[in-house]
Parts: C-alpha cells; structure tokens; sequence
C-alpha cells in the first residue's frame, strides 16, 4: 500500500519536474513577452501543482500535506491574474509583438476607438 | 450581513489549512481573523447583495464538471506546449484574437478570462469596454475561427452553465 502511494507520488513528482524544465526553456526559446508568458506561467503553474499534489500525496493529511494542497490551489488562482495583468501591461506599455506574428487585432480595436473618440 | 459570516466562515477553514492544523480553537481564530479581514476590504465587493444559498447548492455539480473539463484542458495543451517548445525548429504563429463572448455577469466573465488564462496557449489581454468581446493572445493564431469556436463550444458553455 504505501509502495502504491509513493510510485503515484513519484509520478507527479517527475510530471512537474518536467514542466518545469519544459517552461524554462521555452523562456528562453520563445521570442516576445507574451510567448514567454505562455511557457512560463502556465507550465510552470501545472509543474508546480504537480510538486504540490506529490507532496500531498506522500505527505497524506498532516500539517505539509495540507499546506500544500492549499499553496497549490492559491497558485491556481493567482497564476493566470498576474499573467493577464503583465500581458496587459507590456500591451500598454507598447513592447513590440514578435516579427511573426500574425494578427493584433486588440491594436485595431484600440486605434478604431481612438478614431471615432476624435 | 449573513454573506460576511459565510466568507469568514470560509477563511476560517483557509486559515486551519494554512497552519496545518485542523482544530475547532483553530478554526474560531481564523474566522476572527477573517471577520477582520472582510470587514477592512467590505468596500471591494457588495455584501449587500444576497446571493441564495441554494442557488450555489445547486450549482455545485456543474461547478465540478466546470473544474473536470478545466483540469482536462490544461494537461492537453500543456503537452501541445511542451511539443511545441522542445521541437527542434520553432514554428509559431502568435497573434492577438478578439473573441466573442456570451456571459454577461461580471463572474462569469473573470471566470471565463481566468480559465483561457489558465489553459496553456492562450492569454486573456484585455476584455472590451462594453463587455461583449475579450481579447485572447494565442500562441498559434493562424486559425482564428476555429479558437473562437473552441473557446466558445469547450470553455464558455461549462462556465455558463456554472455560474450564470
């Protein structure tokens, strides 16, 4: 039984140490801020829920199985807020999208706007 | 008033979560503390609006499914990520797509940018003054129509189901 436990808890161990490793380098491979944003936020996000839930899973119901679960359910809810804001924000503040990009259309609403307020 | 106990109720079991342990002293200090903390930011939200305790009974199993097909989401393109990152040769078409959105309530609506957010892919950047649109940065945009309709046909439909 506790052998069955600990090879769950290793799998998502090694699932979130992966996505981990995938998310960092797609930081470094992917050209913009938002193509980073992508690889880092997201993947590292379900890399780290799944360091959390292996720890939850080996650690059971005591004090750092439930620390966990709850920093993980936090980092659900706050990781895709701060990636929003920071896409948001590098948007506004004007950071150039990559070269390939194919379409922007949140530029031509803005710029429609901009010409019917004027 | 009956919605402020409830929330500090609910930060109440956070708190016994938090400090890892789950006792009934435990629990009456963290409700203390939630009662302070909701009666410091009551201006961020409206207490006076009565939401019926019913209402969220019921919801609760299309709340679960909502979360099920969330979970199910996220794996499946976080491995289209991973593919796409760890291809030898780069080939991305990002872009930033306006999507059409249904939901109305303001809920619904943070429920829904914060799930396109959550699924590997797509950002939501910003939503539209006037609410109908939210624009989605996507990392393959070559095919606009067919992410509408999937964000419109796999995401929206389980958020509104659950909270509109």
């Amino acid at each position: 039984m506790t052998t069955a436990i600990d090879i769950i808890g290793n799998v998502f161990f090694l699932a979130g140490i992966l996505f981990v490793f995938v998310g960092m380098v797609g930081l470094m491979r992917l050209p913009d801020v938002y193509n980073r944003l992508h690889a880092t936020t997201k993947i590292a996000t379900l890399g780290t829920f799944g360091v959390m839930l292996a720890i939850a899973i080996k650690a059971g119901f005591s004090t750092m199985g439930l620390k966990a679960i709850t920093v993980g359910i936090f980092l659900l809810l706050t990781a895709p807020v701060a990636a929003h804001m920071i896409a948001r924000a590098a948007h506004r503040s004007g950071a150039k999208m990559w070269t390939g990009s194919v379409t922007d259309e949140y530029e031509e609403d803005n710029k429609r706007e901009k010409e019917s307020q004027t | 008033m009956r919605q402020y106990i409830a929330y500090a109720l609910a930060l109440g079991i956070v708190w016994c979560f938090v400090s890892g342990e789950a006792s009934i002293l435990n629990f009456m200090v963290g409700s203390v503390l939630g009662i302070l903390i909701i009666w410091s930011l009551r201006k961020l939200y409206q207490p006076d609006e009565e939401v019926p305790y019913k209402n969220i009974l019921a919801r609760i199993p299309k709340i679960a499914t909502f979360f099920a097909i969330l979970t199910i989401e996220i794996t499946k393109a976080s491995i289209l990520i991973a593919k796409i990152v760890l291809w030898p040769k780069l080939d991305i078409k990002p872009g930033i797509i306006a999507v059409p959105i249904r939901a109305t309530k303001d809920v619904s609506i943070t429920a829904i940018a914060n799930t396109i957010s959550l699924t590997p892919g797509t950002i939501t950047i910003d939503v539209s003054d006037d609410l109908t649109k939210i624009y989605v940065h996507s990392i393959d945009a070559s095919d606009p129509e067919a992410l509408k309709v999937s964000i419109r046909d796999k995401l929206e439909k389980y958020v509104l189901e659950a909270f509109e």
